[in-house]
């Protein structure tokens, strides 16, 4: 084929590329949600597996109570909370192990020793120390977060260009300067890497822990509608939940491009 | 006067990295006049790079000194400017940002420190480039906004490592002319390391050949070309040629695998 690398789009138009390359995009999704609409009822209990139009019904009946808001802010709440501790301290932690050989030696032991934990397992453990509600629901996004905010930043700020970093002493940068003016712009980028990386991951941790730990947010209603069998209520607000995190994630790139504009 | 002569004794430089010291300089002991334009050459590994970081005082020396206008250096200095083989432009500023850098740095204020860097630019010829990042500019560019950026805070001494190394002949040969004019405009003493022996003498009043690793002076070849001719008419002269081969010769006495009788 001529155009091996975009495909058969390639010999169309480019104002219309742009749109079907968007319909393509979601024919795989459509036909799975087409497929699911005629197994529910046939091959699957309706009550097990709700039909698509069933539960987007549920769907706007939510939205329409204004219902789930309140439980929804609950979660952004501990979600940008988590997410935002896990940012401050990671980058300050990243950079500072990658331009300090104390600082590194310190921590290295503790990140090996949390690298392998796999961070919702720490629920429990998070509930006997902080009870129930936002507490070990923040405490989990942090720790689920920080790893890959740390990692970037690390790696990052350990590997800036020692070219850039002569450049700026040769034009006088002495000292913390050389911190402001060279390692953190350098390691910018990364660090939102190591963000965008840390959203869904903030995302998991949180439904883990709301499942268990909480009786507010969007994983409490999913595990309350689950234990009274209202199993269309518990798919809504797993679409509702899944959604909003696409929506952070792709939110977060566009920002990110916009920011980053030299990149 | 103090305006950017080098004076290097015995310098020598051992790389020890824990597990290996490589010896990169050995007893290299050489003087640059102020307003000198000096050409080094030597094999590749020998030390070249080294040489000019030291001098730079980016790196310290194992033993030796390095002094400028008779002073031992210490550390890096406003009075000695880097032009580096890959640029080291700073992505995250554009071309004017860069160039005012320095300038910053020295506290000079914002008007000014557009203005004169906004003669460089031009001088480099990068008028309308101002905001690009470096991302966006060609090979070529990028190295005009890195000697416009070293130019801007006028250090004496320039210091350029290969510079025109990536660049293709035409550039390469437009940018050395510049090179020339500025050099003789602004008075700069100029150490210009290269692997182009054609290059080296073209540019230079002395060109230092390096012997291969551990590097140290081999021989210094002096000589006057006469600079109001034009480029054609240098390269093709008698003097030019010579000069380039007895350079060349040198150099590939280093380079060659010695011969066991
Ligand atoms: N940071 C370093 N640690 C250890 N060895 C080094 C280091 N930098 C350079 N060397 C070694 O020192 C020697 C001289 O290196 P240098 O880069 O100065 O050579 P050069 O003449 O500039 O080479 P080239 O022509 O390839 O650029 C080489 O053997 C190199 O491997
Ligand atoms: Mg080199």
């Amino acid at each position: 084929m001529a155009h091996a690398d975009t495909g058969s789009l390639g010999v169309l138009p480019r104002r219309f590329q742009h749109a079907t390359r968007l319909i393509v995009d979601w024919i795989p999704l459509a036909i799975v949600v087409v497929l699911w609409e005629f197994a529910s009822g046939t091959a699957v209990p309706a009550d097990v597996l709700p039909s698509p139009v069933t539960v987007s019904v549920q769907i706007a009946d939510l939205l329409a109570t204004g219902e789930i808001f309140s439980h929804l802010f609950v979660s952004l709440f501990r979600f940008g909370v988590g997410l935002g501790l896990s940012i401050a301290v990671g980058v300050v932690l990243g950079i500072g192990m990658a331009r300090s050989a104390p600082i590194e030696n310190f921590f290295d032991v503790f990140l090996s020793m949390l690298y392998p934990i796999p961070k919702v397992a720490l629920v429990p453990l998070a509930m006997l120390w902080l009870g129930v509600g936002t507490g070990p629901a923040v405490l989990v996004v942090f720790l689920a977060c920080l790893l890959p905010i740390i990692m970037n930043s690390y790696n990052a700020a350990g590997d800036v260009d020692q070219n850039l970093v002569w450049s700026a002493k040769m034009m006088g940068t002495e000292g913390w300067e050389l911190l402001r003016k060279v390692v953190i712009p350098a390691t910018i980028p990364h660090i939102l890497t190591g963000i965008r990386q840390a959203i869904p991951i903030a995302f998991i941790a949180l439904v883990s822990a709301e499942l268990v730990a909480s009786y507010e947010g969007i994983g409490y209603l999913i595990l309350e509608a689950g234990q009274v069998g209202n199993y269309s209520l518990m798919f809504a607000n797993i679409v509702v939940i899944s959604a909003v995190a696409y929506a952070f994630v792709t939110g977060f790139e566009i920002a990110r491009d916009r920011v980053v504009v030299w990149t | 006067m103090s305006d950017g002569d080098i004076s290097i004794s015995n310098l020598e430089k051992v790389y020890d990295d824990g597990a290996e010291k490589t010896k990169a300089i050995e007893d290299l002991s050489f003087d640059i006049d102020s307003g000198e334009f000096v050409g080094v050459v030597g094999p590749s590994g020998c030390g070249k790079s080294s040489l000019l970081y030291l001098i730079a005082g980016f790196l310290e020396t194992t033993d030796g000194t390095i002094s400028v206008d008779g002073e031992p250096i210490d550390g890096p200095g406003t009075d000695r400017g880097v032009v580096f083989q890959d640029y080291a432009l700073f992505p995250w500023r554009t071309v004017m940002e860069n160039v005012t850098y320095g300038l910053e740095e020295q506290g000079v204020s914002k008007e000014e420190r557009r203005s004169t860097a906004q003669r460089y630019i031009d001088m480099m010829d990068l008028g309308g480039f101002e905001d690009r990042y470096p991302k966006e500019l060609s090979g070529g560019m990028k190295q005009r906004v890195a000697i416009a950026r070293t130019l801007a805070y006028d250090p004496k001494i320039l210091l350029m490592d290969e510079p025109f190394g990536a660049l293709d002949q035409p550039l390469r040969e437009s940018l050395q002319d510049q090179l020339l004019d500025i050099w003789r405009d602004l008075e700069k003493t100029v150490v210009f390391i290269t692997h182009d022996v054609e290059e080296a003498v073209y540019l230079s009043e002395r060109v230092m050949i390096m012997t291969r690793r551990p590097g140290t002076k081999k021989t210094v070849v002096p000589f006057d070309l006469d600079r109001s001719l034009d480029r054609e008419e240098i390269i093709t002269s008698d003097k030019f040629v010579t000069t380039k081969n007895s350079v060349w010769k040198s150099l590939r006495e280093e380079t060659q695998p010695e011969v066991q009788p």
